[in-house]
């Protein structure tokens, strides 16, 4: 009788599936990419391949972190227990917010229960953490978010609403994305986890919620930003000196940038932000949100609202109170002067007779490693951190001469490298394209290539370049000469 | 024009007296009785903390006499000198000297004794040649691992242009030995066949190199003797330009260069204040320096010898003029640049004999930028250190002669919320753009007395304010508690 009844809640579990649990509502994500090899920008690097869980979502979506899918070249998707697998798609993708949507290009595993959003999770809650052993079976690890707060999980000035979750966790399968859920509901995604402080960061339901809601309306906008910087106002005698009253609040705004959000709407250096949308701001830049507690005032501008909305903003300006409304933007990371991440898009340069001519980007410091901001070129690092020189100056992009591929024509030129061009044949230089419109028009039957400092001025035979271009792809099979677009 | 052929004459002396033969002992002990052991008690300024008169140390080196009662050492054995002691062989007296010329830049000096009479009998040592390589020379002198006189041996292994580590910024001609050359060495006689070759210098720590030591060669020190022969040292001169070697078939086309066969290089940038800036413009080809040709790699043929073309202004002093030829857009040009420092390059460069000028103000310590507060500080702000790294070839002399810098902050309730403020280069105080320490004085001393200073910081876009009431009731009491004896010092040194 007693095997009878275990024989039939067997036979119950695996055909009612009706509620949502590790096994029935998650996917393994493979995810194969390839990143391009600055150094070499027409060469891409080794693949690798990464395995991580995504969270089955309504309409056969699967969610999970955007980190490893960056330059992805292959996605799958395998059911956790039979181990079948989906070729995949991105539906959508975020990589500020950390945040990836796929959909597999077959018909999705039909056992898949979806899981609902949870937007309440707060600090005190219990979370579990759902993976599925190499076996198939369920692996749930419970841990409590200890903290809600606005910070990074992948991008370095990109923050959003997070939750830290403290206990000890085990991975399964290397997985580098874990659903966290409450009460049967995805309330995160972990994406991140210390083993020595044995903390984890959750990207927190309300951004799933924000990522999801911009995706449904069919063009995806994302996260808006207000392109400020700001400090705090703790400092008495600062306080004093912008007419603030002794004990409140604001944030004192340090920088506007030119073409943003706050710079359109007339937001100016020197303002103090008292509050948004009614919500007063302490002086170190914190409101308190009826959920998350104290949560800092970028939450307000960055995690709620959408592009296009507006903000109603109450700032001090030399003294006097008065209200500015702000409509949200958001500028793409290409519009920068460097690209402050280079994903899905291939760097664009040009190989003029073995001379690399690229446009900076914040990954090709990168390539210098971790302590990168001390080891990379310092004129091109320092370009990166304070862009405006150039900016000033008219440049869409900061076109520069990363190396000399030794040829017959650029003997003498060998050790140059990182020079920043201004001029070619006496254009001047603004992005890659320029400089392509530029080598069309040799002066004289050579190039005269200009930069900001020492040597100051080089020269090459058009015709002979041309030549050694050919000469390029047969001896160091560099396949494509150009990529400007 | 005179004088160009003098200097260049005494080049290809020196060359053609290179010394032959194998190195043997003198004969007569005397020879060992010029060479003295140096004690100098010294005081090195201290940067972090200004208004401190440096911490007092005493070290040794050697010297050898060479005139009457004329001692050549290294600068770096004396420098910072509070007091200096002569000893010779065999013999307990220490014998007070003086400093009578001191040239950081080529790091030599010259010292005389008080009084000389214990020395009027010794005969000097004289000046050879620069050795032949792989010739045999003796580094004599009083170096770590005793007290008595050492001889060492080695062979003349390379000769080159290379860093003088005492300025950081000066390169000259130097030789690198085999023999063991260690602390107290310096200052030290290199010999061969009884005539002194070189003076023994820099050396590499043992976990760097072995046995690699290096002597400044006599082109050096017959230079610098006749530069101080009026009384006073001028210092080397520099034409102020970075040449780039035109080894490129077609910039030597683009550049007219047809006519002139390997020749010519070409001004990679000129620096505004340098010796060349009126007669020189970046992309102007250079083809003859004092009637040498210059070759595209930068070098001229003097005698038998190839040596870089800056050797011609290596030997030259100040306000002395070197003849150019060069090519503009095709044109061939001649012109006389007359020569001078370029000070701006030394930003970097190591100060001796220096009192550290700084204001200090609420706690708040600010130092003009140079090589010793750099040294003296953490240096973690961005733009402070591409100023640093850039004074001279990005031009910013011009605009900042002078760049001054929140170096540090003594705590207290006045400046508590400002450490953010640390290492930050300052670009206005009170609305003036600061471009010497003076000015930043005078800003914040003004004679109408404002409710604020407002102090603006280069990419920082927040200013520090500082309510000028409490600063006046704060800065006492932080130069007391501080221990602090002078709150500035602004006084702009010798050129030294």
């Amino acid at each position: 009788m007693k095997s009878l009844l275990i024989i039939l809640s067997f036979l119950l579990s695996s055909f009612c599936l009706a509620d949502p649990g590790p096994v029935q509502s998650l996917v393994r994500v493979n995810m194969t990419s390839q990143s391009y090899y600055f150094y070499q920008p027409w060469e891409k690097q080794d693949p690798s391949t990464r395995r991580g869980l995504g969270a089955v979502i309504a309409g056969d979506k699967v969610l999970t972190g955007a980190k490893y899918l960056a330059n992805s070249t292959y996605i799958e998707i395998e059911h956790p227990v039979t181990g079948k697998k989906l070729p995949a798609k991105i539906e959508a993708i975020d990589y500020e917010a950390n945040l990836a949507l796929l959909s597999p290009l077959e018909p999705m595993f039909p056992d898949r229960e979806p899981l609902e959003l949870d937007t309440d999770a707060s600090a005190g809650d219990t979370l579990e953490a759902w993976q599925v052993e190499s076996n198939g079976t369920p692996l749930i690890i419970e841990s409590k978010i200890s903290r809600t707060q606005v910070g990074t999980t992948f991008l370095d000035d990109h923050e959003f609403l997070q939750y830290e979750v403290s206990g000890v966790m085990q991975f399964r399968g290397g997985s580098v994305t874990v659903p966290m859920i409450r009460d049967g509901k995805l309330a995160g995604l972990l994406v991140s986890y210390d083993s020595k402080e044995q903390v984890s960061e959750v990207i927190a339901g309300p951004i799933i919620e924000h990522f999801l809601t911009d995706i449904a309306d069919g063009e995806y906008e994302g996260f808006p930003s207000l392109g400020i910087s700001v400090s705090q106002t703790l400092d008495d005698q600062f306080r004093k000196y912008l007419q603030l009253p002794e004990n409140g609040g604001g944030i004192y705004v340090s920088e506007v940038k030119p073409g943003g959000t706050a710079d359109q709407s007339g937001l100016k250096k020197g303002d103090v932000i008292l509050s948004i949308d009614g919500n007063p701001i302490d002086a170190r830049g914190y409101y308190t949100h009826p959920e998350f507690g104290k949560l800092e005032y970028l939450h307000l501008i960055r995690s709620k609202p959408f592009v296009g909305d507006n903000l109603k903003l109450g700032i001090l300006r030399s003294g006097e109170n008065s209200d500015l409304i702000v409509t949200l933007d958001k500028q793409p990371a290409s519009a920068e002067l460097i690209d402050p991440y280079m994903f899905d898009r291939a760097p664009r340069y040009i190989v003029l007779g073995g001379l690399v001519f690229q446009e900076l980007t914040r990954t090709y410091l990168e390539m210098y490693g971790s302590d990168w901001k001390n080891r990379a070129p310092f004129k091109l690092s320092y370009a990166d951190a304070y862009p405006s020189k150039y900016e000033k100056e008219g440049l869409d992009k900061l076109v520069f001469l990363s190396r000399v591929i030794p040829t017959k024509n650029n003997v003498g030129y060998e050790k140059l490298s990182h020079l920043i061009v201004k001029k070619v044949n006496g254009t001047k230089i603004t992005d890659i394209k320029d400089l392509d419109k530029a080598l069309a028009e040799p002066l004289e039957g050579f190039h005269k290539i200009e930069f900001t400092e020492f040597p100051s001025v080089i020269y090459i035979d058009a015709e002979e370049a041309g030549k050694t271009n050919v000469q390029l792809k047969k001896d160091y099979g560099i396949h494509e000469l150009k990529q400007i677009e | 024009m005179f004088v160009t052929l003098f200097r260049l004459s005494s080049l290809c002396l020196l060359i053609v007296s290179q010394v032959h033969g194998e190195e043997e002992s003198p004969k007569d002990d005397s020879f060992y009785e010029a060479i003295v052991r140096i004690e100098n008690t010294s005081q090195k300024a201290n940067y972090s903390n200004p208004w401190n008169n440096g911490s007092i140390r005493r070290g040794s080196g050697t010297g050898f006499l060479i005139g009457k009662n004329r001692f050549l050492t290294n600068a770096h054995v004396v420098s910072d000198s509070r007091l200096v002691y002569l000893k010779k062989r065999n013999d307990p007296k220490p014998y007070k000297a003086k400093i009578l010329h001191i040239a950081h830049d080529c790091d030599l000096a010259l010292l005389a004794l008080e009084d000389p009479s214990a020395f009027e009998k010794v005969p000097p040592l004289y000046l050879g040649g620069i050795p032949k390589l792989d010739t045999t020379v003796r580094a004599i002198g009083y170096p770590v691992g005793g007290d008595r006189m050492s001889i060492t041996r080695g062979v003349v292994s390379r000769i080159e242009f290379n860093t003088y580590t005492h300025s950081r910024v000066d390169s000259h001609l130097s030789i690198q030995v085999d023999a063991a050359i260690n602390p107290g060495n310096s200052g030290g006689p290199v010999v061969q066949n009884g005539k002194v070759v070189g003076v023994a210098f820099q050396g590499y720590n043992g976990s760097v190199a072995q046995n690699t030591g290096y002597m400044i060669p006599v082109p050096v020190i017959d230079r610098f003797l006749k530069d101080v022969g009026d009384g006073e040292y001028d210092q080397y001169v520099d034409l102020g330009i970075s040449e780039f070697n035109l080894l490129n078939p077609a910039q030597r086309r683009a550049l007219g260069l047809q006519k002139y066969e390997g020749l010519g290089v070409m001004v990679g940038a000129a620096y505004k204040a340098g010796s060349a800036e009126d007669t020189l413009q970046v992309g102007d080809v250079l083809i003859e320096i004092d009637g040498l040709p210059i070759a595209s790699d930068g070098f001229v043929t003097i005698g038998a010898d190839r040596v870089n073309m800056s050797e011609v202004v290596e030997r030259k002093f100040r306000d002395e003029t070197v003849q150019i030829k060069f090519i503009r857009e095709g044109k061939e040009q001649s012109g006389e640049i007359k020569l001078r420092r370029f000070d701006p390059a030394y930003i970097s460069g190591n100060n001796y004999e220096v009192t550290p000028r700084y204001i200090l103000l609420a706690g708040l310590l600010f130092q003009p930028l140079d090589r010793n507060m750099y040294a003296a500080h953490k240096n973690r702000n961005l733009h402070q250190r591409y100023i640093y790294n850039y004074y001279s070839t990005d031009g910013i002399y011009e605009e900042r002669p002078e760049v001054v810098v929140l170096t540090s902050i003594l705590p207290d309730e006045v400046n508590t919320h400002f450490s953010m403020f640390e290492d930050n280069v300052v670009d206005k105080i009170n609305g003036v753009t600061i471009k010497t320490l003076q000015q930043a004085y005078d800003s914040l001393h003004p004679e109408e007395m404002p409710d604020f200073h407002v102090i603006e910081f280069i990419g920082s876009g927040r200013p520090l304010v500082l309510e000028t009431d409490r600063v006046e009731k704060a800065h006492q009491r932080i130069l007391d508690k501080y221990n602090v004896t002078r709150d500035h010092y602004l006084e702009k040194p010798e050129k030294g």
